[in-house]
């Protein structure tokens, strides 16, 4: 690839010089996205419309340019033909909230507390330093933590992953997540939107406010108010800067301030059940724009997400929260719940009809991903629903439901292709397009 | 006294209501069979209207229809033949911690701005071990780290309904505040470095209340004169609204009459001092948390209207329960102060009726007396006893069933209902453990979420 590596963090030199070279090279090239591609005579699962058994796809400067059967697409003379025979064409998958790309230390145990400490004191030296760099608040950017690695990407896009937020993972107000492409390792150009959400969770902190769960809770709407009254007192003194004194600049409100006006999401990270309640509650008391996230006892208040509708991002971790009854039984029940209960939260949500995207979020890896997907479905979600819930529903949940996806002409061409069924054990994703730049894999044991 | 639009009813209203929204009842109650019931043939201890040595109960809709008499069972109407048994009202514990994410906001001194009723967990099992002892209402409350802790809730044991479906919304909503070692050494310096939060002394109690209300009346104030000004014929240009502070908000509220204290105390002379602080600032006391020297004060107490909650022993447990007697609530309750006897557990919640009892050989109650600091006397407190606390036509069908007097020994709970639902039946519970215990583990089914 010949992709310029434009980064104006990484770049030590004066700011003249920096503006200089902005002027001079312009946007940012995409090097490889002219590429056209024919993959011809596969199996494809465009999402939106029926299955084709044997169809070509046509991929042009980084957008999908033509879907259909074999026979009645035409090939064009400037694409390199890529044959399609015993593979499967699956929109890329998107994870609709994650911590991919972003190494920072997680205590052991944080998320699976509920009300609990969170944060015991970083041993290494390396990790109070990223701790201190990157504090937890609303002003903390997902993009400027980023580190994307390129067997981090390799991995996710094995496992069909193609967009992801990634969001900044710790504290209770944990900062503005970023949507990205995994189109390669340069963050700039990976960004489909910056910021993408503000991201909540339901912890609390420890030795200083809010030390509980109550304490957070009143937090949030505190800060929401503050956010709100900052707010007008800006819009204010804009309209009569004349005789008003100046209203103080507060940068942890100015970053709320679009979350408070509802310009832009903000993502209720949801340890337990009762979590998801409180999260629709508080969205509809403050007039936010909500999503739910992790949320993996939702089956339980799917009468109530059924009845107050929000982006449902459900987390295949399948741990049992620690208000369970699971877990307050005991180790062994704890178990049974995580291997029998918690994977069928999908499926129940499936059945009953509530709408969701299933999301990464406190998964560890990009292969325990892949076997949790594959759990779920054994757990009886139809792979169908599996299929929408990472593809086109977090895209309609991200605000990008027209232009991702799905395989659809002028929509991205973010295209997995995988050998066998890419829900079955023992199918392996051979190449994939992420805005149209070619990625290959071999195929396993060779 | 104030004129703001929102403030005063906006925080909690706003969450209450949201909350409301959300009633989709996720569960099922064990026993609930829609609100009706008839008990027929027990001793009923209505404990405002004397005792009925034999007669029935119905419930109908929720609501107790009929007490006395022989009623002939409505169709499809649950009996319960009570023959040789006792009825009386659900227990109700004025003071407890139950089914909570949560109990202290300890981080800081005065926290009114948390809710417990937004932290309620409907799963805490400690609501099926107060059904097994009668009790079908609880008062569960912000801890006693600070001197101005959260807000409380009022909730019935409706054991596996949402927790939404558990809020007494016609409880009066109560503030907790404490005084005395808990609020002081809670706030004590822990490890060498660490730093020390104000309040240290017993004074600094005291003060702290004093300056919070003081905020929350320049707050008032502050609202007041922005509303004068909005509302003038020629407000200024650029006029806004003082900044919304929900904590001050709540004490506002407070000193408005919409939240009553309950104090936490445990020695005579901070009470006192507590109820001069509460007439200096202007806001209602409700009652008085364990209030072990009690005795000592009851006729300011039953003078200023102020109930207490107490224990009916663990007298001399700490220091600063020294000078507490097994006699305190007795004495308090000749003397004219509502009294409860409370748990503060959630496995003390099973026998309050116990509890009640020891206030027989120790202060020399009646039995229908004694009766009364679990049932009416916990209602009166939590402003509720219009709508349970006795067996009178009208209130709600919150009942107990026990096999022998509950100021007995030997009394054990068998059944008890909340608005004419059994939520608790001691057979059946055992009949179903007995068989869970006999079947071999069930197969997994594919896909089923239980």
């Amino acid at each position: 690839m010949t992709r310029t590596p434009f980064r104006f963090r990484s770049l030590a030199m004066p700011a003249v010089a920096v503006v200089a070279l902005l002027a001079a090279a312009g946007p940012p090239l995409r090097a490889d996205s002219g590429r056209v591609f024919a993959i011809r005579g596969c199996r494809v699962l465009p999402v939106l419309g029926a299955p084709i058994e044997k169809g070509t796809l046509v991929l042009r400067g980084g957008l999908i340019e033509a879907v259909g059967p074999a026979e009645k697409i035409v090939v064009p003379p400037d694409a390199e033909i890529i044959e399609g025979a015993g593979l499967t064409a699956y929109p890329g998958f998107i994870l609709a909230h994650s911590n991919i790309f972003i190494d920072l230390p997680r205590p052991e145990g944080e998320d699976r507390r509920f009300g609990g400490p969170p944060a015991a004191a970083p041993s290494a030296a390396g990790a109070a330093a990223a701790e201190d760099r990157f504090p937890p608040g609303p002003g903390l950017m997902a993009f400027d933590m980023l580190k994307p690695k390129k067997d981090t990407l390799e991995l996710w896009q094995k496992a069909g992953v193609v967009a992801a937020v990634v969001a900044p993972a710790r504290g209770y107000i944990q900062g503005q997540s970023v949507f990205l492409c995994l189109n390669g390792l340069d963050p700039a150009a990976m960004v489909i939107r910056n910021p993408a959400a503000l991201h909540l969770n339901y912890v609390n902190d420890r030795g200083k406010y809010p030390e509980s769960l109550m304490g957070t809770v009143a937090l949030f709407r505190q800060d929401i108010l503050d956010a709100s009254w900052y707010g007008a007192a800006q819009a204010q003194y804009a309209r009569t800067p004349l005789r008003m004194r100046r209203p103080a600049y507060a940068p942890a409100l100015e970053a709320l301030l679009p979350y408070a006006r509802r310009d832009r999401p903000v993502v209720i990270q949801c340890n337990n059940f009762e979590d998801v309640k409180r999260a629709l509650a508080f969205g509809a008391e403050m007039k936010l724009n909500v999503m739910i996230t992790g949320a993996n006892e939702a089956w339980r208040v799917a009468d109530v997400l059924k009845a107050h509708p929000a982006p449902l991002l459900v987390s295949l971790d399948f741990r049992a929260p620690n208000s369970s009854f699971a877990a307050a039984q005991g180790e062994a029940a704890r178990k049974k719940a995580e291997a029998e209960v918690y994977p069928a939260n999908a499926a129940a949500l499936a059945k009953a009809g509530v709408p969701f995207a299933l999301t990464s979020l406190n998964v560890p890896d990009a292969p325990t991903f892949t076997k949790a997907i594959r759990a779920a479905i054994k757990a009886g979600l139809p792979k169908d629903k599996a299929l929408e819930a990472l593809t086109l529903q977090p895209a309609r949940f991200l605000g990008v439901g027209d232009r991702m996806g799905a395989l659809q002409p002028g929509r991205a061409a973010d295209v997995v292709l995988s050998k066998g069924d890419i829900f079955d054990e023992g199918s392996t994703v051979l190449k994939v397009f992420a805005d149209g730049i070619l990625f290959e894999y071999e195929e396993k044991g060779r | 006294m104030s004129a703001r639009p929102h403030a005063s009813r906006a925080s909690r209203p706003a969450a209450l209501a949201a909350a409301a929204l959300l009633l989709a009842a996720a569960a099922v109650p064990l026993f609930a069979e829609g609100g009706d019931l008839l008990v027929r043939n027990g001793t009923l201890l209505t404990v405002t209207k004397g005792t009925i040595p034999r007669g029935d109960i119905l419930i109908l809709g929720g609501v107790i229809k009929q007490v006395g008499g022989t009623i002939a069972p409505p169709a499809g109407v649950r009996v319960v033949d009570a023959d040789g048994r006792y009825v009386l009202p659900g227990i109700i514990d004025s003071h407890t911690h139950i089914a909570l994410f949560g109990t202290n906001e300890g981080s800081e001194p005065v926290t009114p701005e948390v809710d417990m009723a937004e932290v309620i967990n409907a799963d805490d099992t400690a609501i099926l071990t107060a059904l097994s002892g009668g009790v079908t209402m609880a008062h569960t409350m912000h801890g006693s780290a600070n001197p101005i802790g959260g807000r409380n809730v009022t909730i019935k044991m409706k054991w596996g309904k949402p927790s939404e479906q558990l809020i007494v919304r016609e409880a009066t909503p109560t503030l907790k505040f404490a005084l005395g070692e808990n609020p002081k050494q809670s706030n004590r310096s822990i490890g060498f470095g660490s730093p020390a939060q104000y309040p240290a002394t017993r004074m600094g109690v005291n003060a702290i209340i004093r300056r919070a209300f003081l905020q929350a009346k320049a707050y008032m104030a502050d609202w007041d004169r922005y509303e004068a000004l909005r509302k003038s014929k020629t407000p200024p240009p650029g006029l806004l609204p003082p900044r919304r502070d929900v904590r001050l908000e709540v004490l506002a509220d407070t000193l408005r009459g919409k939240y009553v204290a309950r104090c936490h105390s445990y020695v005579a002379t901070e009470t006192l001092e507590f109820l001069a602080l509460a007439k200096e600032l202007g806001f209602k006391v409700a009652c008085f948390e364990h209030c072990w020297e009690g005795y000592k004060i009851a006729d300011d107490l039953a003078a200023a209207g102020v109930g207490i909650s107490v224990f009916a022993d663990s007298w001399a447990y700490k220091m600063e329960a020294a000078e507490g007697i097994a006699y305190n609530a007795g004495r308090c309750a000749k003397r004219g102060v509502v009294v409860s006897i409370n748990s503060d557990s959630g496995e003390r919640i099973r026998r309050l009726f116990n509890e009640a009892a020891k206030t027989m050989k120790y202060g020399g109650l009646t039995e229908d007396e004694a009766l009364r600091l679990v049932t009416i006397n916990p209602a009166i407190q939590l402003g509720v006893d219009k709508i349970v606390g006795s067996l009178e036509v009208g209130k709600q069908g919150d009942i107990a069933v026990f096999s022998a007097h509950p100021m007995s020994a030997y009394a054990r709970c068998d059944l008890t209902a909340i608005e004419g639902d059994v939520y608790f039946d001691r057979d059946q519970y055992l009949k179903e453990r007995e068989a869970a215990a006999a079947k071999p583990a069930p197969a997994k089914k594919d896909g089923g979420v239980s």
